[in-house]
Formats: structure tokens, C-alpha cells, sequence
């Protein structure tokens, strides 16, 4: 047990600071900032499941995202219902459309297999932004805030605890994909598919399964980013730039590990919050962060390809060797 | 009876790659198959295990009709095979490689990494189970090729050149590797160009040429085939045989 939980130091660090952080801290700015790292960091380990794990990369996935969130926004204001059905409804519609992606991960590989991904998600953000009737078009939707836990409308520290749940629910979900029997057979896929059928393993439908469930995850992480926010605007939910921030935050963390999205997410979240404070202010230098966030990005590409997770094996081994 | 072939041919645009085969592998038999260069040895297996679809003829596996069954649900009914250009999953431990195979037939980790140790040190590779594959030398990889074929626990195995690139150390290692899990009651269908080796381990020889199959017999009468001669052997081999 204690050997087992040695493994998962950081995952227990990370996530119990995060459960003992409402305790003592009451500053809005800072609980704000940790229900962000916490559901960006959920929502990359979604895109783990089919980008790392099942080496299916994506760079579509606000389609799932704005899936879920565009369900409960549209049910809880045209229909008075819960967002929690919304949430179902999205994850429904989600599997529908991961399914489909999915099957085109059989047909098309790497590079065209992501470009259709991102086709897939501009498609829905024109649906979505052009169906006045529906979905009130580019204007977007709010979400009214009715308090209570039905309705999702809480606290702040609730919102930590309901977003810790998610973030360490999806932990999970990446730990039995690296260790299970699937997460074996998925890592044969991912090296050589051909061997990996000549020993039994059906490799398509390991896929299809993996996107599919990646989608599903993707929308629940919408619903709650939707509900959160209080807004729902087509052109951030289904945009290019949110897709790539779930790509990034993994990449820059680790991708095909579990505790890589939440270190990327760590990393961007309050790298970015802390940019856009300190420059929004000062005329002239709107959108500086960008640049400062663009920079970070190529130091880590270059200087860490295997990430922020690589990084802390490769000073643990180091150390080890001089403390030997 | 193991495997049967009828009558199948593999065809690539004009060129056929493998005309009307029809063989046979008894239960329990080693069967070698011979030929030169390109006469479609490796496309026979690609033909057996899934991977091509045949234009004409039939493949039964202990009498079933396998014929256009994909190549995981070939291994899944215990027909396994090995490539002539061996696929490590090369990123992975030694231990990982077999444990993928072993997690064919069962389902639990922890038993699959016991049985995954078993069949690593049956195949002498028990000092480099944490080894990356692609760290290893290609004898190596030709074992770890084996054994992760192997762990699935097949009925019938393919190897395609297992030996190709060997030295003669590594070469007797491997020979007696085969002969192990053959006398442990394993079928086998062996592709091989080291006719000493061939002659010693198969108890039938299938020689191919052109695609098709031009002799059928045991190693000594395989050795004295006139045809055979011509299209492979040489003259050289038969006199330094005799």
C-alpha cells in the first residue's frame, strides 16, 4: 500500500492541497484560479484517453466540450431543466459523435486524421453559431444562476470540490488505461499495429472505444465549464484555440501519463491568469501575455519534448544518483 | 489435421504471388517451407494469418474455414505468427512485449506478467526482461520475436526467418528453441533459408518457386528432387550433404 501510494506522490500532493485549499484560503481570485487548473486539467486528461493513450491525435475536441456545454445550457434555459440531464444528454450525443470520429481514426492516419477532427469541430461551430432559432446564434447563451446543487449554481468552494472530483475521477480513468489490460494493449497499438493484431489485439475497435469514451469525458468537462462560467458563447466553445489548449497542457505535462495534464494545466492556467492580470490593465500591451505564454510554450517543446512529468523523472534519477 | 490449404492464390495486379497452393500441416508436425527468393513464402503466411485476403481457395484452420478472418481473430483461434522483419514494440521492456501477448488469453495483469516471466526464461531471454526492445541485437529481437508469439499460446505458429542473420551460436540457440516447443507438442509452419538447419528440424518440406509449389516430401527426399535442385538447392549443397 505504502509502495503503491509512493508511485502516486504527485497526484496525492497535487489533489490534497486541492481538497485542503478551501479550508483556509477565502480569496475569491485564488478559488477561481484553482477550479480552472482543476477543469482544464480534467478536460486534458480527457484528451489523453484518445490523443496519448490511444495515440489518436486530436485536435477537434471542443466539439465534445461545446457538446456538453451547449446541452445543459440549451435544457436548463429553453426547457427549465436540471444541467445534470443536460450533462447526460451531451455525453449521449457526445459518444455519438466520438463514434464517428473514431471510425474515421481507422480510415485516416496521424496528420489527417487530426484535420479532420478539426473540421469535424468547425462544422458544429457554424451550426452553432448560424441556428438563430436554436441556439441563439453567435450571441451565445448565459446561463442564469438559480443556487442549489440541482441547478449547479455554487459556492465557490463547492465548485472546488465538485471540480477535484472530476480531476481526480478522470486520474483514474488514465491510471486504468496505463495499467490495465487494455492500457497493454493499447501501448502494443501504439507502437506497431500490425504486430499488435498478429498477437490477438483488435486494435480498431480499442480505438473506436477510447475515442468514444475520451468524447464522453470531454462533454462532462464542458457541462460543469459551461455551468461554472455562466456563458456560452460558440465561437470560445468550439474554437481551434481551445482544442489546442487541451493538446498543449498535455503535451507540456506529459503526454500518455495520468499526472501530466494536471502539471500542463497547473503550469498554462496560472501562467496565464497571472499574465492577463498583470498586463490588462496597461494600454498597449492588450494581449502581451500571449507572447510571454508563446515563448513558455517553445522553451518547453525544445528544452522538455517528454514534458513536465519527464523532466521530475529525469531530476529524481539524478538525484538519486548523488545521494548514492 | 491442423492446417489446411486449397488451392489458393494471391494475386498483385498481374503478378501472382502465389498460384493454387494446396498443402497440409498434420497435428503435431513441423512443416518447412523452402524456396528462393520471392517465391512467395512470406506472402503464404501473410495469406494464412489475415493479412492479405486470397482471390481463389480456401484456408482451414482444424477444419474451420478461415479464409478473409481478420489477422487479431486468427491469433484469438490459436494460429500465430511471426515477421520475417521482426516488430519489437520497441519503446517497451522485454517483460511488456511478452506480457501483451500473454494478455491475449488472460485477463488478469498480474497473471499475465507471471506467465509472461514463465515463457521469457523458456526462451533464454530472462536476463534482459527490463531491457527496451530495441535496445536488444537482432538475436535477441528474433527471440523476443518467438516468444511473444509464444505467450499467446498458440496451436499452430508461423515463423518466417526466425534464424535469417544469426550467428552459429545464436544459431544452435534457436534451433534448439524450436525443437523444444515442437517436441512440447506445438504445430509448426517454419520458413527458412538455412537448409542444415531446415533438414534437421522439419519432418515435411514444402518447396516453393514462382508461387507455386513444385515439391512435397520428407528432408531426404526434398534434398535428391531433381526440380528442387535446379530451381534452389544448387548441385553444391546436395554433394557437400552427401
Amino acid at each position: 500500500m505504502r509502495a503503491r501510494l509512493a508511485r502516486h506522490r504527485g497526484a496525492v500532493v497535487f489533489f490534497g492541497l486541492a481538497a485542503l485549499a478551501p479550508l483556509f484560503v477565502h480569496d475569491a481570485f485564488f478559488l477561481d484560479s484553482l477550479i480552472l487548473i482543476l477543469l482544464w486539467g480534467a478536460l486534458s486528461a480527457a484528451w489523453n484517453v484518445a490523443s496519448g493513450y490511444a495515440g489518436q491525435v486530436s485536435l477537434g475536441h471542443a466539439a465534445f466540450f461545446g457538446i456538453g456545454a451547449y446541452s445543459a445550457a440549451l435544457l436548463s434555459t429553453r426547457w427549465q431543466q436540471s444541467p445534470w440531464l443536460g450533462m447526460l444528454v451531451g455525453v449521449i450525443v457526445s459518444i455519438a459523435a466520438g463514434s464517428v470520429i473514431g471510425y474515421l481514426s481507422n480510415r485516416l492516419r496521424g496528420p489527417y486524421f487530426a484535420l479532420s477532427t478539426i473540421a469535424f469541430s468547425q462544422v458544429l461551430l457554424i451550426v452553432a453559431s448560424r441556428w438563430r432559432g436554436f441556439t441563439a446564434g453567435s450571441e451565445g447563451i448565459p446561463v442564469p444562476f438559480r443556487p442549489g446543487f440541482s441547478t449547479l449554481g455554487l459556492s465557490h468552494p463547492a465548485w472546488v470540490y465538485l471540480a477535484l472530483s472530476l480531476a481526480l475521477l478522470y486520474y483514474l480513468v488514465q491510471l486504468y488505461f496505463e495499467r490495465s489490460r487494455v492500457g497493454y494493449q493499447l501501448a502494443g497499438v501504439r507502437e506497431d499495429e500490425d504486430a499488435a493484431a498478429a498477437l490477438g489485439i483488435a486494435s480498431r475497435q480499442l480505438k473506436v472505444i477510447a475515442v468514444m469514451l475520451s468524447a464522453a469525458l470531454s462533454s462532462i468537462g464542458g457541462t460543469l465549464w459551461a455551468q461554472y462560467v455562466g456563458f456560452v458563447d460558440p465561437f470560445y466553445v468550439f474554437s481551434v484555440d481551445l482544442s489546442v489548449r487541451f493538446a498543449l497542457n498535455t503535451i507540456i505535462g506529459g503526454i500518455g501519463t495520468a499526472m501530466g495534464p494536471y502539471l500542463g494545466s497547473i503550469f498554462i492556467t496560472s501562467l496565464e491568469t497571472y499574465l492577463r492580470a498583470t498586463f490588462s490593465g496597461k494600454t498597449g500591451y492588450a494581449g502581451g501575455y500571449l507572447v510571454i505564454y508563446g515563448c513558455a510554450l517553445i522553451l518547453v517543446v525544445r528544452f522538455a519534448p517528454e514534458g513536465l512529468t519527464g523532466i521530475a523523472a529525469r531530476l529524481r534519477s539524478r538525484f538519486m544518483a548523488i545521494a548514492r | 489435421m491442423m492446417l489446411a490449404l486449397e488451392g489458393v492464390t494471391k494475386r498483385f495486379g498481374g503478378l501472382t504471388a502465389v498460384r493454387r497452393v494446396t498443402l497440409e500441416v498434420p497435428t503435431g508436425t513441423l512443416l518447412g517451407i523452402i524456396g528462393p527468393n520471392g517465391a512467395g513464402k512470406t506472402t503464404l503466411f501473410n495469406v494464412v494469418g489475415g493479412y492479405y485476403r486470397p482471390e481463389e481457395g480456401r484456408i482451414l484452420f482444424e477444419g474451420r474455414d478461415i479464409t478473409g478472418v481478420p489477422p487479431h481473430a486468427v491469433c484469438r483461434l490459436g494460429l500465430t505468427r511471426t515477421f520475417q522483419i521482426v516488430k519489437p514494440f520497441g519503446n517497451l521492456s522485454v517483460l511488456d512485449n511478452v506480457m501483451i501477448g500473454s494478455l491475449t488469453r488472460l485477463t488478469r495483469v498480474r497473471d499475465a506478467r507471471l506467465d509472461a516471466e514463465r515463457v521469457i526464461e523458456m526462451c533464454g531471454l530472462a536476463p534482459y526482461t527490463a531491457a527496451r526492445a530495441k535496445a536488444l541485437p537482432i538475436g535477441l529481437r528474433k527471440r523476443l520475436e518467438v516468444a511473444r508469439a509464444l505467450a499467446t499460446r498458440p496451436r499452430l505458429l508461423l515463423l518466417d526467418e526466425v534464424m535469417a542473420g544469426l550467428n552459429p551460436a545464436e544459431l544452435g540457440g534457436i534451433v534448439e528453441l524450436i525443437r523444444r516447443i515442437h517436441a512440447e507438442g506445438l504445430t509448426l509452419m517454419v520458413i527458412e533459408h538455412i537448409m542444415a538447419a531446415m533438414m534437421r528440424l522439419a519432418q515435411r518440406i514444402v518447396v516453393l518457386h514462382h508461387g507455386e509449389k513444385i515439391a512435397e516430401g520428407t528432408p531426404a527426399q526434398i534434398a535428391s528432387d531433381r526440380r528442387v535442385i535446379d530451381a534452389y538447392l544448387g548441385e553444391e549443397f546436395v554433394l557437400a550433404e552427401a
